[in-house]
């Protein structure tokens, strides 16, 4: 028999943590944090995303080939909104209409 | 022997382990694994790019996506993230099972995530209806007061696309573990091959991480308004 690639253990304190982050998420979001409180939602999202990807779906473990095209992911998806936030963000800092 | 029958012939495990274009085992799940991912990505650009339109909607009115956001049924969208962890946990331990050769343990774990699965389906439905009755139905029935109406409207347009695109993925996901529920059933899946479990399983995890994102965009900026 093979050894499994991660351990119940593992898995078990990866769902507790998880399982405590979207308590967290739920809790600070009763606070009114003004402009932060999506930010902060987004950042608890992305360290849950990241447990779910090291540990559930074994990115930690796999072999270089597949983090580089994890990270491809994400990479895009950041050119993508930021290209695009980059254009509707600065609209109107010039003086010229249209611009 | 038809080129037809070659494709409805039940393959053996051993067949199975090693089909004859990879030089071994393990490069052919490195295979299975890489296409796997790829996909996925093509996913989060799919998502993406729903997000990337919601940032920009939400950028032009803050505070009417703030609006939006407090008529999310919180309660049962909180369940509802702590039943989709769940359903991950008992995927991941799918495939643990999977790994070690507990077949019974895995048939198990397969029926318990899909029971779980279902289960966020019905909340989400029962949201849905909730919002229904609320007469928050954008474009068909959708009542609000506040000057800021239509672009509270816009938010639900977001909410009832994004959420309905991730519940059609679960519902993609409920049939994709059907078949490997069926798979197991048949012997198909060993301790030397259970990549479908795993595959099975990184789609699964997926549609996990969508919803938290979801969570996070849809239901938190508004809370602190209740």
């Amino acid at each position: 028999m093979k050894e499994p690639v991660v351990s119940i253990r593992t898995y078990t304190l990866t769902w507790l943590a998880l399982l405590a982050l979207a308590l967290a998420t739920t809790l600070i979001g009763l606070l009114d944090l003004g402009p932060f409180s999506m930010g902060i939602a987004i950042l608890i999202a992305t360290a849950k995303a990241a447990l779910v990807v090291a540990f559930f779906m074994h990115g930690r473990y796999e072999s270089k080939l597949v983090r580089v095209i994890i990270a491809a992911g994400v990479i895009w998806f950041l050119i993508m909104i930021s290209n695009t936030l980059g254009d509707y963000i600065t609209r109107g800092w010039l003086p010229f209409p249209g611009k | 022997m038809s080129k037809l029958d070659s494709v409805f012939e039940a393959k053996s495990p051993r067949q199975l382990e090693l089909r004859e274009q990879f030089s071994t085992p393990d490069h052919q799940r490195e295979t299975a694994m890489v296409g796997m991912w790829i996909f996925l990505i093509t996913e989060v650009l799919l998502f993406g790019a729903l997000f990337t339109a919601f940032t920009v909607y939400r950028l032009s009115d803050p505070q009417a996506f703030d609006l939006g956001s407090k008529d999310m049924e919180i309660v049962l969208g909180s369940v509802n993230t702590a039943v989709l962890i769940c359903s991950s946990f008992t995927m991941a331990l799918s495939v643990y099972f999977a790994e070690t050769g507990n077949q019974k343990m895995l048939m198990l774990f397969l029926i318990v995530t899909m029971f779980i699965g279902a289960v966020f389906l019905a909340i989400k439905f029962t949201e849905y209806h909730a919002h229904y009755l609320d007469h928050k139905v954008p474009a068909f029935w959708f009542e609000e007061s506040s000057p800021h109406a239509a672009q509270i409207e816009m938010f639900f347009v977001f909410y009832f696309v994004m959420t309905g695109l991730h519940a059609l993925h679960m519902m993609i996901g409920l049939g994709v573990l059907t078949v490997l529920l069926f798979r197991t059933a048949i012997g198909s899946i060993t301790t030397e091959y259970h990549t479908p479990i795993e595959v099975g399983g990184l789609y699964w995890h997926f549609i996990d991480i969508v919803w938290i994102y979801l969570y996070a965009i849809f239901y938190i900026p508004g809370l602190h308004l209740k």
